[in-house]
């Protein structure tokens, strides 16, 4: 417990002697800083004094505390947390495990009565400090500005450090075993940052074909319940009209589920970084009133991608509701046994070294 | 927990044996080409100030390296403070300095000396205590708080030496711990090895710096091509090149033609300068001033006169480049072995 203490101090100061991490910490103050000073009134939304109108966010559609949520969620750890202070993380703690390895540096822990297995998974859990750190920053900060703004005390928000501290926990594994692999904190920073892209770049990807697949079943429910309400003789060519809708949505209907098929087999292996953060979405705003479900919305119009027959509305909740019904242990499980294999992977390396 | 930690830290390890280091068929090969160690024996005693010499290459940073554990051996039988090699309690009793040793620049000597005390399991107050005194002791005491940022090298070797000593081992190993220090601090640091010494420790000594090795060592081994080529006290290394050497005036002596034990060099080649004349230096090998006296008393009978008389025996340096030096072709050995 004394060397794990140790580590954990002496990464502290690491982290508090460079530049960025004060910097990154500052910008997370001014980011809550700026949520504090936008408001939600009856007309629009307000910020220092101005009012700006807005049909889709105002007092009659949305509660300042969700509005607050909202600014939390999507802005704050969505692209805050999630993107810009991920970045930040990541090139303040790539150089974590190749200083570790470094000539010297090295000689001096392996020489200590220490394993080397405690030893480098202590010092991968002190990489995640910079990111657990910005976390709690940021959620207490956003805490008392949802609390005194939008009058609700959410302790829930705290709920965003394990799992924004999980979501980089997934990118500091390949980047420690890239690391450990190749010494370099250049190499680990721009591989990383190369994998972060291919499993977004698959994720978005499974997303859109899986809207795809979702948006064919509800067009072809849509056309089967329309021909079925179609039993007027007159209206024999808007039937001839649904029939070949039809035919031509079931005919690809297995093009979809294929293709979907092939990049969900992918995605399950790979760690879910986006589907790990919106694990928020479904605690924090679990209920809340989107402005994206008002009547507007529901009769808005005709998307360029999705159903022409259901409105966006309900395709939207479908969309979501497929989402959600991959449970939390399929998020975070597979998720950790990749995170697990990569991890093993790095620390079999380490272990087995010669310095 | 603690109370163990505190056990491993406070009892010293019993030497039964006497023996601080005792290693035998050292092997290492890196890849399947370098063979860096072939069955080196090494053994050290306790309290004593051991020096390890070999030429780049020769395998002793790996040896000192397999036995803190940062090197795996392919085979390594024997004890380190009569221990197997890499035992946790070994280790935390074990002070190590490695030659291009790397602290972090954003701590504190203060700081960098506590944490290798933590990481050798030494309770907070007893290492922030002796930080302190160890600091004092390598003349850091007024810089201990100031960011080795700003420290010279030889000044973060100073805090090396610290942060060595913080476990209070009973064995300590340094790799080069002259590497970038002045002359006086050399100096100093020689006396420090000497203090630690005296305390009752074990050093083994792993220096490039003969002169450094031949002032504070009792023993020494010589590493070649990862074999060891000697090992002992630096007499009973250069016994073998014990000679005496009279020169006398005129030519040499009959007598001595006969005597397989006496080389007779020609005149004036190896003299030193001042002295005129003709004359003849006579070398009698493993001889003594002791052994000496006959052979003087038959030269005065004769009405010799003696020029000077002297025992005469290899340095260090002369025993370690014979030790480095192929006898066959009288080139110094390449670094490193190759199968």
């Amino acid at each position: 417990m004394m060397q794990t203490v140790a580590i954990f101090v002496g990464a502290y100061r690491e982290l508090s002697a460079r530049k960025i991490f004060w910097l990154a910490l500052a910008i997370s103050l001014l980011v809550v800083g700026l949520f504090a000073c936008l408001g939600i009134n009856e007309t629009g939304i307000s910020f220092l004094g101005w009012t700006f109108e807005s049909p889709m966010f105002s007092t009659n559609t949305t509660s300042p505390e969700t509005f607050y949520k909202l600014l939390f969620v999507n802005l704050g750890v969505d692209w805050w947390l999630g993107v810009l202070s991920t970045l930040l993380a990541l090139v303040t703690t790539c150089g974590i495990i190749p200083d570790l390895v470094a000539p010297g540096s090295i000689d001096l822990l392996l020489a200590k009565p220490i394993t080397r297995t405690r030893l480098f998974l202590t010092k991968y859990c002190t990489g995640l400090l910079f990111a657990a750190l910005q976390v709690f920053v940021f959620s207490t900060a956003s805490f008392f500005v949802i609390g005194l703004r939008g009058g609700a005390w959410e302790w829930a928000l705290f709920a965003a450090v394990p799992i924004v501290t999980f979501f980089y926990s997934l990118l500091f594994s390949m980047c420690a075993f890239i690391g450990v692999l190749t010494r370099s904190s250049v190499a680990s920073l721009i591989l990383t940052l190369l994998a972060w892209t291919i499993i977004f770049t698959i994720n978005i990807s499974e997303s859109i074909v899986n809207s795809g697949r979702i948006a064919n079943q509800m067009e072809a429910i849509k056309i089967e319940s329309e021909l079925a309400n179609t039993e007027d003789p007159v209206d024999e060519d808007k039937r001839e009209e649904l029939t070949g809708d039809l035919e031509k949505t079931l005919a690809n209907r297995p093009t979809w589920d294929r293709a979907h098929f092939w990049f969900f087999g992918v995605k399950t292996f790979l760690p879910k970084t986006t589907d790990t953060l919106k694990l928020l979405d479904r605690w924090l705003l679990d209920g809340a009133s989107m402005p994206s479900r008002n009547e507007e919305s529901e009769r808005g119009p005709q998307q360029a991608f999705g159903p022409k027959r259901v409105k966006r509305g309900e395709f939207q909740r479908a969309v979501k509701a497929d989402e959600q019904s991959h449970s939390i242990w399929w998020v975070l499980g597979t998720s950790l046994v990749f995170e697990g294999i990569v991890l093993g992977l790095a620390t079999v390396i380490f272990v087995r070294r010669d310095y | 927990m603690v109370s163990s930690q505190n056990a491993i830290n406070n009892s010293a390890i019993d030497l039964a044996n006497d023996l601080a280091i005792d290693l035998t068929d050292v092997h290492k090969t890196y890849g399947r080409k370098i063979r860096a160690l072939q069955g080196v024996t090494l053994q050290v005693r306790a309290g004593e100030i051991f020096g390890l010499l070999g030429p780049n290459g020769a395998g002793k940073s790996t040896l000192v390296k397999i036995m803190m554990t940062i090197v795996r051996p392919d085979t390594a039988k024997g004890t380190v403070l009569n221990r197997g090699v890499g035992d946790p309690v070994a280790l935390a009793r074990i002070g190590y300095l490695p030659e291009h040793h790397r602290f972090p620049t954003y701590l504190t000597g203060r700081q960098v000396v506590e944490f290798s005390g933590a990481m050798s399991k030494v309770d907070r107050p007893t290492r922030k205590k002796r930080a302190s005194e160890l600091l004092d002791r390598v003349g850091m005491g007024d810089w201990k708080d100031r960011p080795l940022s700003s420290y010279s090298k030889g000044m973060r070797q100073r805090v090396g030496l610290a942060a060595a000593l913080v476990n209070d081992p009973q064995l300590v190993v340094l790799d080069e711990p002259t590497d970038g220090v002045d002359p006086v601090g050399r100096r100093e640091i020689r006396d420090l090895l000497i203090g630690i010494r005296d305390e009752g420790r074990t050093v083994l000594l792993n220096s490039h710096l003969l002169s450094e090795i031949e002032n504070v060592c009792s023993r020494v081994a010589i590493l070649v091509q990862g074999r060891l080529v000697a090992q002992g006290t630096i007499d009973e290394l250069t016994s073998s090149s014990r000679r005496y050497e009279i020169v006398v005036e005129g030519s040499a002596p009959a007598w001595c033609a006969e005597s397989a034990s006496v080389r007779m060099i020609p005149a004036g080649q190896m003299l030193s300068a001042g002295i005129q004349g003709e004359s003849c230096r006579l070398v009698f090998l493993g001889l003594d001033a002791l052994g000496a006296q006959p052979i003087l008393d038959r030269l005065r009978s004769e009405q010799r006169t003696v020029i000077a008389a002297q025992t005469v025996r290899e340095s260090l340096e002369d025993l370690f480049m014979r030790a480095v030096t192929d006898p066959t072709t009288g080139l110094i050995y390449r670094p490193g072995a190759v199968t």
